[in-house]
């Protein structure tokens, strides 16, 4: 009996961001400031690697007011030698919600690069300042923007445009926004500091606002191979999806506009002669070969209408049903729905029902997937009992899942393409681990790419014992897609396996010093949350992950035992050195003698062995 | 004091026989550590073999009626890290215990333990060094009081008996072991000492220091012409082989009085044919020795009033049942009593029908009943 009347209003994706900031990690000052930084760095890393750059990232945290107490408004600016952004972009980029290059099909750190927007968002909300962006193409021009963003709208406003000459390319982003340093510095050094462990070949520096500098100095030169745009697994698809490829894929009816009709003309070479609808179908006969797509289908349209130009000139097609093999079209002078039939004889006839009805489902599924081939998808066709040449416009809405559902459970197709996936690579990953912690020993191992629900993944993983590693680990260094992870680790699968693991079985006992490294690069890391923390638990990742744990920790267990034969040697040695006299000195007064017997021989002896033993060990390390 | 001739030549033999036994143990002890000195000086790690004194080697030898270790021994060899330290240990006490003999002084077992620390030879505990000394026993296969260690606890002895020191200080020094109402306890100045004469005809070993009190005032040792000996419980080994001397030097019998429940039976059989714990020495018992009550039989007999025995005391029966000792004559037969009664008596039982009911009612049927035995 309510006679309240309810409005329904559509909200811009900046007003659903805004009211829901949480979910990206913007919940309060520690955490998004910690988030900007994370956002605007991991897209700076982006565009280099993308362009194969390597990347000189500087990050900059200065307080407005530094004798405030936390929280307090803080500039934020993260300045790269990328590839810039061109300035008729830039508006949109900075300054929109969801606008964003990066939707293919590849690892990325960011997804959409909705990440930065939001800290753009969160930093306008809280301080109400502009952000600048600075952006040079070519090295020479640098275009200075500052963009506010209308929230309702979902639009830019440009505050200020200037421009002036520079001298290198890249771009840079400078926000003001609340944060608490004091609470957030451990977190973002972290960040920095991990980053740079798996970012071998950036030079990172980071002003933090206590005027402290930290510098992490690229010790890789090359770049990891960029990662290559694909097409989907069909393990990864959903009815959706599909929906979308094939209007995609779908030939439309062209509309027959003016500049249709003079096209038309053209191609046949009659753009001025005014030719009878007979002589415009012999015409079309004989240019059959070299004529468009578009072309055809108007000619076959013309072939059932039996008009010529200027009578096609005054309709409009409407619909083609090709069920009952009726045309129908809007006559404007006579202002009425008229329809003609079709001949399924005409040649003309199967041109149009290959435009409305779209590809065979064997082309439809080659040409849009990878890892099909004919074979395969007349296999595929078979199994999931649609006829190879099914045309896709032609499924049902029910079909549709069914076709959606056998594509993923159909097993015979190859494991998805990694080609999209930039794992670092072993060498680079145990060299950072040893340059960070400078260990005893260290083992890595890149594993083969496997896939979850038609995403392909791939795991680097890393161990290193002893060294200037301190007590207490295992401590595990977790990355995603090379972004390091550092909240809420306990929920994170890479934390399971660890925890699963009994390391006393790998002869690993008490407070040992050891790390591990893990890496998780796919084109869709299954977060559990939004804020990009924590992998979900998904049964082929956690597979992956202990094969490779249980590899490294073999290795390990391998220099273990080494480690404590050596040590075992050294300790023996020490009994003897300290044992061995005494024994000497008794039976010397037993035997009643006055010299103590030559027993320094075998302390010789084991004082050998034992460094033998120590020499081997350091050999295996270095193998 | 004046001796006879003969006298003298008499204490001469006797500190020649003490010498030679000293000399003895001296040059054992000298063999074992020249084997050793020659190993270390030839570049070799030295070693040696244990009888191994574990249960699987501990067998009872029916011949010898008592526990003996088999054949088995270990090897303890100061290459193996794990066994250097209790090596080295060994080593020290033989070391330790050469000294000791040479200089004629007596240690304790506790004193071995404190003496140790002095050589940087760490004992965890008493017990550890402790252990050491069996390891040297079982190597030399000579009890520890041949080495002058003994243990701190002391049992005593009251009887007409003349003894003649021959410890350090006192060597010719005679005594008569009747002259000190509370008795004498039995150290190593007595178990070294030479057993001269005696008017008695039998040793009674009584378990319990309050009944040894009672003997000595109803002058048992008159009444029965006998030495009488406080075990103070399980026997001690010093008592052991004063126990035995007695019996083989002064041909004595030897009857024992224990309370009457399942351990005083076992105190009474270790005096007789020794523990599975001293299983790798001889020296130590004496196989016609005659436990003569408290038997179970009787708590009937007597009348004596009783107390219930605890479950570790069944479960103790159960497990002497076990023992090849236990299968024949009184042993069992009492064994099964006490399963049956499941009660058990002390000796000051007897005092419910008078303070003397045990010395002028008890023990004169029991020594007659020994006789028969």
């Amino acid at each position: 009996m309510s006679s309240i009347k309810e409005k329904f209003n559509q909200i811009s994706p900046s007003e659903f961001f805004y009211s829901n900031r949480d979910l990206a990690g913007f919940s309060n000052p520690t955490r998004s400031l910690y988030t900007a930084v994370r956002e605007f760095v991991e897209n700076a890393l982006d565009a280099c690697d993308q362009k194969g750059i390597l990347p000189d990232v500087h990050l900059t945290i200065k307080a407005v007011e530094p004798e405030k107490p936390d929280p307090k408004p803080y500039i934020l600016t993260v300045k790269d030698n990328g590839p810039g952004i061109d300035a008729e972009h830039i508006p949109l980029a900075f300054g929109t919600v969801l606008y964003g290059s990066k939707f293919g099909l590849k690892q990325a750190r960011g997804m959409f690069g909705l990440g930065a927007t939001m800290a753009i968002l969160y930093g306008q909300i809280t301080t109400n300042k502009p952000v600048i962006v600075k952006s040079s193409v070519d090295g020479e021009i640098q275009n200075q923007f500052e963009i506010l963003l209308d929230i309702q709208k979902n639009k830019p406003v440009i505050v200020k445009h200037t421009t002036k000459e520079i001298s290198k390319k890249g771009l840079s982003v400078s926000i003001c926004l609340e944060g608490d340093y004091s609470k957030a510095g451990n977190k973002i050094r972290d960040y920095v500091y991990e980053t740079s462990l798996i970012t071998p070949y950036a030079s990172i520096t980071f002003d933090d606002p206590k005027g402290q500098k930290f510098t992490h100095t690229r010790f890789v030169k090359d770049i990891p191979p960029p990662p290559t745009i694909i097409k989907p697994h069909p393990h990864g698809i959903d009815v959706e999806r599909i929906r979308r490829m094939i209007v995609e894929s779908q030939f439309e009816i062209p509309t027959i506009d003016d500049a249709m009709i003079e096209k038309v003309r053209k191609d046949l070479g009659l753009s001025l002669k005014n030719l009878s609808f007979t002589s415009i179908m012999d015409k079309a006969k004989k240019k059959w070969k070299t004529l468009s797509r578009q072309v055809r289908v108007v000619i076959a349209l013309m072939s059932f209408l039996k008009m010529d130009f200027e009578k096609l000139n005054k309709i409009k097609i409407e619909d083609l049903d090709i069920a009952n093999k009726k045309l129908f079209y809007w006559d404007f002078g006579d202002s009425q729905s008229k329809s003609v039939d079709m001949d399924p004889e005409s040649q003309y006839y199967k041109q149009l029902t290959n435009t409305v009805q779209g590809e065979p489902l064997t082309t439809f599924l080659t040409k849009r997937f990878q890892r099909i081939g004919p074979t395969t998808a007349v296999k595929f066709a078979e199994f999931a009992k649609f006829k190879p040449e099914r045309r896709m416009g032609t499924l049902s809405n029910q079909e549709l899942v069914q076709l959606s559902d056998s594509l993923q459970k159909f097993e015979d197709f190859m494991a998805p393409d990694s080609s999209c996936l930039a794992p670092l690579g072993e060498e680079p990953l145990e060299k950072g681990i040893k340059k960070f912690f400078n260990p005893d020993f260290t083992a890595v191992v890149q594993r083969p790419a496997s896939a979850y629900s038609g995403f392909p993944f791939i795991i680097e993983m890393g161990i290193a014992y002893g060294g200037e590693i301190k007590s207490g680990g295992p401590h595990v260094y977790r990355y995603a897609n090379r972004i390091p992870l550092l909240y809420d680790e306990g929920s994170d699968v890479v934390l399971k396996v660890v925890n699963d693991t009994d390391w006393g079985r790998y002869k690993v006992k008490g407070d040992p010093p050891f790390i591990i490294v893990s890496h998780i690069c796919s084109t869709r890391i299954p977060y559990k949350t939004a804020g990009k923390e924590n992998v979900a638990d998904r049964q082929e990742i956690e597979r992956e992950l202990r094969l490779g744990l249980q590899f490294l920790s073999r290795k390990l267990a391998a220099y273990m035992s080494k480690r404590g034969q050596a040590d075992m040697a050294k300790k023996r040695a020490n009994l003897y050195a300290k044992y061995i006299p005494l024994i000497a000195e008794f039976c010397t007064e037993l035997a009643g003698k006055k010299k103590e017997p030559n027993y320094k021989k075998i302390l010789e002896e084991n004082a050998v062995e034992s460094k033998k033993s120590v020499e081997e060990e350091k050999e295996i390390e270095n193998k | 004091m004046k001796t006879s001739k003969k006298e003298q030549t008499r204490i001469k033999e006797r500190s020649k026989k003490a010498d030679e036994k000293q000399k003895n143990i001296l040059e054992m002890l000298k063999s074992h550590g020249a084997t050793i000195y020659d190993d270390l000086d030839n570049g070799q790690f030295p070693k040696f073999s244990i009888p191994s004194r574990s249960v699987s080697n501990i067998v009872y030898d029916k011949k010898l009626r008592q526990y003996i270790l088999g054949n088995n021994a270990a090897v303890r060899s100061s290459r193996n890290s794990a066994q250097l330290r209790s090596f080295t240990q060994l080593m020290w006490l033989a070391f330790f215990a050469n000294r000791l003999t040479h200089e004629k002084k007596s240690s304790t077992l506790r004193d071995v333990y404190y003496s140790s620390q002095a050589f940087a030879i760490e004992f965890e505990d008493q017990s550890e060094s402790d252990n050491i000394i069996v390891d040297l026993e079982a190597v030399t296969s000579k009890p520890r009081e041949d080495f002058h260690i003994f243990p701190e606890e002391r049992s005593s002895i009251f009887g007409d008996l003349n003894i003649e020191y021959t410890i350090p200080g006192y060597e010719g020094k005679t005594m008569n072991l009747s002259n000190h109402p509370d008795g004498y306890s039995i150290g190593p100045s007595l178990t070294t000492a030479e057993l001269v004469d005696t008017s008695a005809e039998i040793v009674i070993a009584i378990e319990k220091g309050g009944l040894f009190t009672r003997f000595v005032e109803e002058q048992i040792d008159k009444k029965f012409k006998s030495i009488i000996i406080n075990t103070g419980g399980q026997a001690p080994r010093s008592t052991r082989t004063l126990l035995k001397r007695l019996h083989e030097e002064m041909k004595l019998p030897v009857i024992v009085l224990t309370d009457g429940d399942v351990y005083g039976e076992h105190i009474a059989m270790v005096i007789k044919s020794g523990s599975a714990n001293a299983a790798h020495l001889r020296e130590l018992t004496v196989p016609d020795a005659k436990w003569v009550g408290v038997w179970a039989t009787d708590i009937e007999k007597y009348k004596l009033p009783t107390i219930p025995m605890t479950e570790s005391d069944i479960k103790r029966c159960y497990d002497l049942q076990k023992d090849p000792r236990y299968q024949d004559g009184i042993w069992k037969k009492e064994l099964d009593v006490f399963l049956r009664l499941k009660r058990k008596a002390e000796l000051e039982a007897f005092s419910k029908y008078g303070l003397t009911n045990i010395t002028d009612k008890y023990l004169p049927q029991k020594l007659e009943l020994a006789k028969s035995l």
